[in-house]
């Protein structure tokens, strides 16, 4: 009987430490977005849940109800606090959570930042999308492109805070003060809070205060599909072009009758997995190369710094191609 | 004319209350060990909290005072963010031109100081000389000290602080964060006044009913005038923190607050009417509330799920507290 | 006397629309159309009507945090129904109802019962409320609502203005917005309940004295509040043909800032639908004036502070001044 007990003791003993170890020996990645609970980020939430399954990686998918910088510092050092292998993070405020990364370098944790870049010196590598300023300057032309190059046009952005909806915007007025000149722009942008309803109320209020306006751009998901929600209502859409950044499943109606004219952006859940695939490469030593195919997201982009990474070009969405996208 | 009734009342039971208080705090303290042993119950964690806690309990104390003289300060966070964005451009400004470092703090936090008592002085001005009420005065005036960040900011942030002023916010005195050292200091400081001054006493009388307050001599407008004042400044000193922390200054920051200090100091036992409310209390709220949220962050619960937890509690402890005194408390708001 | 405060401060809040809507007419020509009019009318039938209900509970001296929450969880319920059981109009419109109530009964009953002060308990319901409904959608939009439903989002009524080819007319959420608003006045007016309201709004013990029930009618405004809450988000939801879960942050505050400067007051008692009405439309005036009148963007919320400010205040003024010619001094105001 002892001896049974002994035997059994000593099974789950090795059992329990082979687990321990085994369950250590699988990696913890933290992947955080601005804010959690809107469609951008639940897509690339399933990305990087998927690259988890696909690598045998742990994926904590975690992030602040609002797009809080304060938050995000938070939850970073709660993490750091319970011990991961690596953190991901899209920050609200670059300089904001400077000081945290520090804490979790100095742990001994793998830095990355992904959709937004964090500062430059801090993070191990920096995962993009796509390049802010082609994307800037190719929102620009799809506008020119469906209103011509002269005329008045507003801007409707999701929230004046947004760093990275800035960069996009001061890159394209950038670009158009040199290469389209004769492009009007009526007012500052105008803020829509990440609402539809608010930037259709904006839009219906720039619509009437600027009889002349011949194009709307609307940056944050939310806030092309209000705009062309307005245009349609009032059957301008033949007279005011409306291009943005918005998903293509929410996009649809509107793209269907013209109200909304192209919509751009990328795969957020291509995002997500490339970011943790990136991860656990560099938790096994391995650095990305310009050009290399990354299963499920293609070839990337490695900028000559070595740690700047670009996932791809945008993708445009037409009434044509809308339907074939699932996010 | 209730609340005086019901101040001696409680005057009774207020052991009672923070009793209460503590035991929960302790008590959740402990399940949080229990749920996350090897993660909760660190001197890392410890030390994570103690950096956290003081920006949002010092906002807590100042919404707590304002509370308690029958109002209410909405525009405290804005405050707050107005005096870093301030603030911060004075930091960053004087960095760059090379001036010597201590006059660069002292420069800096005599502008946040600065800025932010003027803040209070607008809203004594709103309420006291114009007499809106607290509720909508500070909504309104909430609105004008955002417009003014973001006219300042056009949204960005505003960084470039020296490494000198980055160190209030991130280094430890003997493994104690600066920030707790500064936040123990401004809970002394409230703690006296309100509670061990005739300024406090009078600011009590006037939660409980400013019209007889008024004909017992008191100058209800200087009084609110100085309550206000010292909120905003709270509001400033919680602002340095969050710059010095976050290494910048932005409108956004500490927004999520508001609410949340409200529910803070109304889980502290803090009467909403006014009149009654302990600095203790308050305190102990805050530290239920930052236990609990990074407890269940690090036991990995969805932040939307501590959210509703987080109003539950609010709800059950007050509950608690009511059935427990037994009294029949006056509505109010 | 209460009567003719009540008439004074409604007064107040018209002349403050009045002179707004004249700086607005004389500088910008889209300003004094019908169209805009529709325009402002159809943006704000959800705030209007959520101030319907608020107006009840803050008549009582309480207050609700929690709206934004409700019409958040209503829309994501309503949504759902209409996609995954029935595209009926008036099946969904029930539906909102019944979630908006029992939300509603929720704060009435934990108000009542428990007398815990309405801003905490509404703080509570918000945050569990707004919670799960994240929670369980994850911040998802759900589109693709039934054709017959966004159909009925479109209808308008009558002709007033021509736009295209076709002649345009009233929203069809605006009947929501004149039947809750007609409700409401009923209510108040000819209705044992809302007298209760009143009395209990202006004194609190000496109701209770009198013989109102309280608790009953406590529950009762919470719960009608609710019921409001369950056709603005219906009404929202043909609006905007899409839901949203996120789409009402902060909007409670909105909602208690065009109630008070409607002239209701937060401590109860005074406060009326006409009043109301009338806050709305000035808080929708403004924000719809700042694009108008070409306000460059990081000066509208620095605008719109002082002018809210100067309304308020200069409201609160007038009321002190025709108070202090009075010859009656009430002494139990508070």
């Amino acid at each position: 009987m002892k001896a049974r007990k002994k035997a059994l003791l000593v099974i789950l003993a090795f059992v329990s430490f082979a687990g321990m170890v085994f369950a250590q020996s699988k990696p913890t990645i933290v992947i955080m977005p601005k804010l959690i609970g809107i469609p951008y980020f639940n897509a690339s939430e399933v990305g990087a849940k998927k690259a988890g399954a696909d690598l045998g990686v742990n994926v904590i998918y975690a992030g602040p109800t609002t797009a809080d910088a304060a938050e995000q510092v938070k939850m970073l050092e709660d993490f750091i606090s319970k011990g991961v292998n690596a953190i991901c993070v899209a920050p609200n405020d670059p300089a904001a959570l400077s000081p945290v990364l520090k804490k979790a370098k100095a742990a001994g944790i793998l830095v990355l930042d992904w959709d937004t870049p964090a500062d430059k010196n801090l993070v191990d590598l920096s995962v993009h999308q796509i390049d802010d300023k082609v994307y800037g300057q190719h929102i620009w032309d799809l506008l020119v492109k469906e209103m011509g190059d002269t005329g008045d046009y507003a801007i409707i952005t999701g929230g004046l805070s947004a760093a990275n909806l800035n960069t996009w915007i001061d890159y394209g007025l950038a670009y158009a003060k040199t290469k389209y000149p004769k492009l009007r722009l009526v007012t500052d942008k105008v803020p829509s809070d990440e609402k539809q309803q608010m930037a259709y109320q904006k839009a219906l209020d720039i619509i009437k205060a600027y009889p002349n306006l011949k194009g709307i751009i609307g940056i944050s998901t939310p806030a092309p599909i209000g705009a062309a929600q307005a245009v349609q209502e009032k059957g301008l859409k033949n007279k005011i072009a409306v291009v943005g950044t918005a998903l293509p499943t929410d996009s649809r109606p509107y793209l269907e009758d013209g109200s909304l004219r192209v919509a751009t952006l990328w795969d957020p859940s291509k995002l997500g997995y490339l970011t943790i695939y990136l991860a656990n490469e560099m938790l096994k030593g391995k650095k990305p190369v310009d050009g290399q195919n990354v299963p499920n997201v293609g070839k990337i982009t490695v900028w000559p710094d070595g740690k700047t990474v670009i996932m791809g070009p945008p993708t445009d969405f037409t009434k044509e191609n809308a339907k074939d996208y699932p996010f | 004319m209730q609340n005086i009734e019901k101040s001696i009342y409680i005057s009774r039971f207020r052991k009672n209350k923070e009793a209460a208080l503590f035991l929960i705090m302790v008590g959740m303290f402990i399940l949080m060990s229990i749920l996350s042993p090897t993660t909760f119950l660190t001197w890392r964690n410890i030390q994570s909290m103690a950096y956290q806690l003081p920006e949002f309990g010092i906002l807590s104390i100042a919404m707590m005072m304002v509370i308690v003289s029958g109002g209410i300060n909405l525009s405290i966070t804005f405050t707050a963010a107005l005096s870093s964005i301030v603030g911060g451009l004075v930091l960053s400004k004087l960095a760059v031109s090379g001036a010597p470092t201590p006059i660069i703090l002292i420069a800096g936090i005599l502008t946040f100081l600065g800025v932010a008592a003027c803040c209070g002085l607008i809203n004594g001005f709103v309420v006291a000389e114009i007499g809106i009420t607290p509720m909508l005065a500070t909504l309104a005036t909430s609105t004008l000290f955002e417009g003014i960040c973001l006219n300042i900011t056009r949204g960005g942030a505003i960084s470039g602080f020296p490494d000198a002023f980055l160190w209030i916010g991130n280094s430890a005195v003997l493994g104690i964060p600066f920030p707790m050292i500064i936040f123990v200091l401004v809970i002394f400081a409230s703690y006296l006044i309100l509670e061990r001054t005739s300024f406090g006493l009078k600011t009590y009388m006037i939660g409980c009913n400013p019209r007889v307050t008024f004909y017992s001599g008191v100058n209800v407008k200087r009084v609110l005038f100085g309550i206000y004042i010292f909120s905003a400044v709270l509001g400033a000193l919680s602002g340095i923190i969050m710059a010095s922390r976050y290494n910048s200054a932005k409108d956004s920051y500490g927004s999520s607050y508001l609410l949340q200090s409200v529910a803070a100091s109304v889980l502290g036992g803090t009467d909403i009417v006014g009149g009654y409310g302990k600095i203790a209390g308050t305190v102990m709220a805050v530290m239920i509330i930052q236990i609990i949220s990074s407890g269940l962050n690090i036991f990995g619960v969805n932040r939307f799920v501590i959210n509703a937890i987080m109003g539950c509690i609010l709800i059950l402890v007050l509950a608690i507290n009511t059935l427990s005194n037994g009294e029949k408390i006056a509505a109010g708001k | 006397m209460k009567l003719k405060a009540k008439q004074n401060r409604e007064f107040g809040i018209f002349i403050m629309l009045v002179i707004v809507s004249a700086i607005l007419a004389l500088n910008s020509s889209a300003f004094l159309t019908i169209e805009n009019f529709f325009d402002i009318l159809k943006s704000n039938v959800v705030l209007g009507m959520m101030s319907m209900g608020m107006l009840l509970v803050i008549l009582t001296g309480g207050i609700d945090v929690s709206v934004g929450s409700m019409i958040a969880a209503v829309t994501v319920i309503v949504g759902q129904f209409l996609i995954k059981v029935s595209g009926n109009i008036f099946y969904s419109m029930v539906v909102g109802c019944v979630a908006g109530t029992l939300m509603g009964l929720l704060n009435g009953i934990l108000i009542a019962k428990l007398r815990i002060s309405p801003i905490v308990v509404t703080l509570g319901t918000m945050n569990i409320i707004i919670g799960i409904t994240l929670y369980l959608t994850n911040g998802n939009w759900i589109t693709g609502l039934p054709q017959n439903f966004i159909n009925f989002g479109r209808i308008t009524i009558g002709s007033f203005y021509r736009q295209g080819e076709e002649m345009i007319g009233l929203p069809v959420q605006s009947l929501f917005l004149v039947f809750v608003a007609v409700l409401t006045w009923f209510l108040l007016k000819y209705t044992l309940a809302g007298r209760a309201v009143y009395a209990i709004g202006g004194n609190r013990v000496s109701a209770e004295r009198i013989g109102y029930n309280l608790e009953s009618i406590t529950i009762f405004i919470y719960g009608y509040e609710g019921l409001i809450v369950g056709l603005a988000g219906v009404a929202h939801t043909s609006i905007m043909r899409q839901v949203d879960p996120n789409a009402f942050n902060g909007f409670e505050m909105q909602v208690i800032a065009a109630v008070v400067l409607g002239g209701a007051s937060t401590l109860g008692g005074y406060g009326s639908v006409l009043g109301t009405l009338l806050g709305v439309a000035l808080f929708s005036i403004i924000n719809n004036g700042l694009i108008l009148l070409h306000i460059p963007t990081f000066w509208q919320k620095i605008v719109v502070g002082i002018v809210l400010i100067v309304s308020i205040g200069f409201d609160v003024m007038q009321k002190r001044y025709w108070e202090s010619h009075q010859v009656k001094v009430d002494i139990d105001e508070e």
